[in-house]
């Protein structure tokens, strides 16, 4: 069963009362929230999304509320509560759906050890797996949600969960978060594309979020083997241009972009060695999506 | 101490310290000098070592690159400089 | 699994094996009760340890994986981190004594095993204390809670420093000079326990309270702590060292005496008869009587052991239970009335609750990601 199966009625009963046992990839989270903001957005962007029966498990049990003290009535806030401790300060109420996104990152990153975390996204063509790393800013979301509408699968934008022992990939499946002006380039990039309503003022600027394509959500079972590694920067006006990048600095790139690589010691260094040595590893600059787009096929189609 | 290589560049997993450094070629070269001679080495040493045909200028600059290197092994654990 | 009384955790920890028959919906409650009481990596450890994880459904098992890489991971850290504070501390010549988590881990016991570290805590002799702050801050440790508030309630009430954070690492160390603060109505001597302590055989300079302080120490922890949430894991510890020693003779008869001698018998006490009642912990007949001769009052030691029972249990997923949290705000009441005198106390509450916003927004993070 996936989401889009229930009412809006059936929906927004789950959320408020029981909880929501949404699936995302190997994660599944029971949602429970009173808020409208956060039944439209999970019913915007996780119509795709299997729904789990109460008789299975659930990996992480999340809420977002309005915080329980006097300030809930003087301005309307949002309050993000995992196992009944709230690790954020709350957000104004309209940020609701972003806060559930962001806590539902701040769950995997903190949590799921049984993997290697790296702050990259990631995108699947013909069983292979683009990790593009990048601090924030680097134009790395823009360019993720570009490609998976350019014949790329979506496995995340944010964290590139690594199984240690195998090198696979794991998808993730959830909606790509965008700001400020990507938020435009990609509607005119895509205009399929489905996006929320952006959410302003946030600490981060303006922020929507793009649905995961249909495809990308009915393959997150599929995992991927590594086999680019590219660090991409905007910059405007920029030809679009690869550049070799010597795999040890890959390796650094990828350390300092880790959230648990230190946690895993040396079996962290040993595994993420083993995935630089499957990849093709560059670095790469954009100014024009649709020519980052084409060079990604070429990329593709040449490896 | 762990390391990998890639096209001469060296990744080391500093066990004590957990941290994890990039070792350039030059540095990797000196690293592998190091860890060949059973009872460590000095500057000099590393230097002459490394010195194949070199004038007195070159030997010169070749031991300050070494100096630098081996400082930085210390600072980041690699190698501990023994005082003899 | 759940009985009303029992946390399921307890009980999944007393008997491994008997996990084989839970559905997913068990487990379900059981990996969220035990990462809740911060028992996650020990449960994972103790099914490692009788080869049973294979056993045990792909869902949880990658749970127990991820706590058990966790543990492994934090302990890697707090040994790294001693080796710091002892390199720091070798220059004024000081005997530094372990307590806690480090001291477990450093001393090879089994407490440590699956077990979650943060803070490094060290005793030291009160007359050492400025040496001691001054060469960890040559090092690069620097002072946390700056309020002339803080620093008194840590310097003057309580038995610590400040808690001390590294520039560059980050990691944070607790410098106590007594287990119980000097205010505090029950008086454990320092001088008693820092000569009692053994030195850690093959590490330097660093020594442990001796079995029956570590107990003690843990006891009193737990029991006269503000902080209640780690209730059950402190208990998870006490039970472990009474296992380990307890199959020395001599520590059951010591342990009563010396809980006596360092006026801790009330916090042994109630120690010994959850870890027992939680954990199954084998206590023998004659020191099972001796310990129960410590015991407050009935009618105190009624109202105490409900109160205890309740707050020990931890609160079931995503509803917040309207008793327990009255009952650890009782216990919160308690341990402050025993570390602090009744104006001291009433200061020292009226700040605290007028400070927690303050407090609380400083420390929550943004999500950043």
């Amino acid at each position: 069963m996936i989401l889009a199966d229930l009412s809006r009625s059936e929906l927004e009963r789950r959320l408020a009362g029981p909880g929501l046992r949404l699936r995302a990839g190997p994660v599944v989270t029971q949602i429970q929230s009173p808020l409208g903001a956060v039944a439209d957005g999970v019913a915007l962007h996780y119509a795709a999304h299997p729904i789990e029966g109460s008789d299975g498990f659930a990996d992480f049990f999340v809420r977002v509320d309005r915080p329980r003290n006097l300030r809930r009535w003087l301005h309307p806030q949002a309050v993000f509560y995992i196992d009944g401790e709230a690790p954020f300060t709350p957000l104004p109420l309209d940020q609701a759906f972003p806060l559930l996104e962001w806590g539902l990152n701040w769950c995997i990153s903190a949590h799921c050890h049984q993997y290697l975390i790296f702050h990259a996204a990631v995108v699947e063509r013909s069983g292979r797996a683009l990790i593009l790393p990048a601090p924030p800013g680097s134009g790395k979301s823009t360019l993720c949600a570009g490609l998976i509408h350019r014949g790329w699968r979506l496995l995340s934008d944010e964290l590139a969960l690594i199984d240690p022992a195998t090198s696979h990939v794991i998808p993730l499946a959830r909606p790509v978060s965008l700001k400020n002006r990507s938020i435009d380039v990609i509607r005119a990039f895509a205009p399929a594309a489905v996006l929320s309503r952006p959410v302003h003022d946030t600490t981060k600027g303006t922020v929507a979020h793009m649905q995961a394509t249909p495809d990308s959500v009915r393959r997150a079972a599929e995992f991927a083997r590594p086999a680019w590694i590219v660090m991409p920067r905007y910059e405007a006006g920029a030809t679009a241009a690869l550049t070799t990048l010597p795999k040890a600095r890959a390796f650094m790139e990828m350390v300092n972009g880790g959230f648990n690589y230190s946690v895993h010691g040396r079996k962290g260094f040993e595994a993420l060695a083993r995935v630089i040595d499957l990849c093709a590893c560059h670095t790469f600059v954009y100014g024009d999506l649709e020519e980052a787009a084409k060079l990604f096929d070429a990329l593709a189609t040449k490896s | 101490m762990i390391c990998r290589e890639w096209n001469g560049d060296i990744v080391v997993f500093n066990q004590e310290t957990g941290s994890t450094h990039l070792l350039d070629e030059f540095a990797g070269i000196v690293l592998r000098r190091l860890m060949a001679s059973e009872c460590g080495a000095t500057v000099g040493e590393l230097a002459t070592a490394l010195a194949h045909g070199q004038d007195a200028r070159e030997q010169q600059e070749s031991k300050q690159a070494v100096s630098a290197v081996v400082a930085e092994f210390a600072r980041v654990g690699v190698a501990h400089a023994d005082a003899s | 699994m759940s009985d009303g009384l029992r946390p399921s955790i307890t009980r999944a920890l007393r008997d491994p094996p008997a996990l084989a028959s839970c559905n997913l919906r068990q487990w379900e409650a059981l990996v969220l009760e035990a990462r809740r009481t911060n028992l996650l990596s020990r449960l994972a450890h103790e099914m490692a340890e009788r080869g049973l994880l294979d056993r045990v459904p792909p869902a949880p098992r990658a749970h127990l994986v991820a706590a058990q890489t966790l543990a492994q991971g934090q302990a890697d850290a707090m040994r790294r981190e001693v080796t710091y504070i002892r390199k720091a501390l070798a220059r004024i010549g000081i005997d530094i004594v372990l307590l806690k988590g480090a001291a477990y881990l450093m001393a090879g016991l089994p407490a440590a095993r699956g077990r979650l570290f943060t803070d490094v805590d060290i005793l030291v002799p009160f007359e050492r204390l400025p040496e001691v702050e001054a060469a960890l801050m040559l090092h690069g440790w620097f002072a946390t809670h700056h309020s002339a508030y803080d620093q008194r309630y840590y310097r003057e009430w309580m038995h610590e420093l400040p808690p001390l954070r590294h520039a560059v690492r980050t990691t944070v160390i607790d410098v106590h000079h007594a287990i119980l603060p000097r205010t505090a109505r029950l008086k454990p001597a320092s001088a008693k326990l820092l000569a009692a302590s053994r030195p850690i055989p093959g590490e330097d300079r660093l020594r442990v309270l001796s079995p029956a302080d570590l107990v003690l120490h843990s006891a009193t922890h737990l029991f006269l702590n503000e902080e209640l949430s780690q209730g059950l894991r402190d208990l998870a510890d006490l039970d472990s060292l009474l296992r380990h020693f307890g199959d020395d003779p001599g520590f059951w008869n010591e342990l009563p005496q010396r809980a006596v001698e360092l006026d801790l018998a009330r916090p042994l006490h109630y120690g010994v008869r959850h870890a027992a009642r939680l954990f199954g912990t084998p206590v023998p007949g004659a020191a099972r009587s001796n310990i129960e001769c410590l015991a407050p009052p009935p009618w105190l030691d009624g109202i105490m052991g409900a109160l205890y029972e309740r707050a020990l249990q931890p609160v079931a997923p995503g509803e917040p239970g309207p008793l327990t949290p009255l009952a650890r705000q009782a216990l919160f009441m308690r341990a402050h009335w025993l570390r602090m005198p009744p104006m001291l106390l009433m200061r020292h509450l009226v700040s605290k609750i007028l400070r927690v916003d303050h407090d609380r927004d400083h420390s929550r993070a943004s999500p950043d990601i």
